[in-house]
């Protein structure tokens, strides 16, 4: 029998929140943490977490599970679990709307901020902007991110300066377009960043690495950009 | 159908943040990297009784002679030279992987563990050393 402790709190009933225990019989499955929190819901429809794909692609169920963030849809129990005891809270750092659902407004504000999209001033051509095969790869790592917020909450940086710092996912976005072959506005893309909190607070300590589900390295892509902004110095 | 008050009350109201850190699982770099921190604020706070030490030491050749003595004899002394020297030695080599990362050096999550791991023993090698010169 597994113990799960799940983060609970509704806003229009209770003034502060608080853990409630289920016990949940999986009948020895090895099953996803998503599979666990479905069987929460049978047991209480009040109980409120977010998903869609469950398939890990989507980025919908970030949650913290036993102390690591991580997709609930594909974090199989065996990775987590010890002496049968789950502890399911939201993403740390980010205000809680209720029990598991985030409010994410902060994290998509510095998304926005790196302008995560092409930005080219020659006139486009009539089909398509042609990008050499090696320049391609280049993205490779980069452009794989779903934005499940796992690694920027994982970031005490990110928590202590969250309208400041750019945190981890938006720098490797940040990082995808400044070494795309296709975007003119590199230089641009830096001074916005060059200060000394956006991409500078970054400490190095690979929590994000060592949380996304997606095997990224935005503390790699962190150092290319501070490498770049170092190089772009006048 | 929920009343209109308890709906403004619902989004008006202050919402909590999970940021429990006794609830979070942190890896070791995280760790060492707070360690580094707390070694600076040891080292700042520190400076200020070396630099009244030293600035005591050069009053006369009495002062000296007894500044040097108190380092030398007094146990508590001692102890505090160790442990200025050992928040010095922590903060010198988890500076110098700093350096390595900047490099590029270490940045994946494998390399990451490796670097906070070399810099514990690195510097527990260094604090040992430390120890005995002092005693």
């Amino acid at each position: 029998m597994l113990v799960v402790s799940v983060y609970r709190y509704n806003p229009e009933k209770d003034s502060a929140p608080y853990m409630q225990e289920f016990n949940i019989d999986t009948k020895g499955a090895d099953v996803m943490v998503l599979d666990v929190l479905s069987m929460i819901k049978e047991q209480d429809n009040t109980f409120a977490y977010r998903r869609s794909c469950r398939e890990g692609v989507c980025g919908s169920d970030g949650m913290n599970m036993n102390g690591k963030n991580g997709l609930a849809c594909i974090t199989p129990l065996s990775e987590v679990v010890t002496a049968d005891k789950l502890v399911i809270r939201p993403l740390p750092g980010l205000p809680v709307i209720r029990d598991l659902v985030v409010d994410m407004s902060l994290f998509y504000k510095q998304y926005e901020r790196i302008k995560p999209y092409l930005l080219n001033d020659t006139p486009a051509p009539a089909i398509e902007r042609l990008q050499a095969p090696e320049d391609r790869d280049k993205l490779d790592g980069l452009y794989e991110c779903i934005l499940c917020a796992c690694c920027s909450t994982a970031c005490p940086s990110f928590w202590w300066n969250p309208d400041k710092f750019v945190g981890p996912s938006g720098l490797l976005q940040a990082y995808r377009f400044l070494i795309d072959s296709r975007d003119t506005q590199t230089r641009e893309r830096l001074s916005e960043l060059d200060d000394p909190f956006s991409v500078f607070r970054c400490r190095g300590i690979m929590n994000c690495v060592s949380v996304c589900p997606k095997g990224l390295n935005p503390t790699k892509a962190i150092g290319h950009i501070r490498d770049m902004l170092l190089r772009n110095a006048t | 159908m929920k009343g209109h008050r308890e709906c403004v009350r619902a989004v008006n109201s202050k919402r909590p943040v999970n940021l429990d850190l006794a609830t979070i699982k942190l890896p070791l770099p995280a760790y060492t990297s707070i360690l580094h921190r707390i070694t600076g604020v040891i080292l700042f706070v520190g400076l200020a009784f070396m630099f009244w030490a030293f600035d005591a030491s050069l009053e006369s050749e009495q002062s000296f002679n007894a500044v040097k003595e108190t380092l030398q004899e007094g146990a508590f002394a001692k102890f505090v030279l160790w442990g200025l020297l050992s928040a010095l030695a922590y903060h010198v080599v988890a500076g110098i992987k700093h350096l390595f990362m900047d490099a590029g050096i270490g940045e994946t999550l494998e390399g990451g563990q490796l670097g906070a791991k070399l810099t514990l023993v690195i510097s527990v090698i260094l604090i040992v050393l430390a120890g005995v010169w002092v005693w």
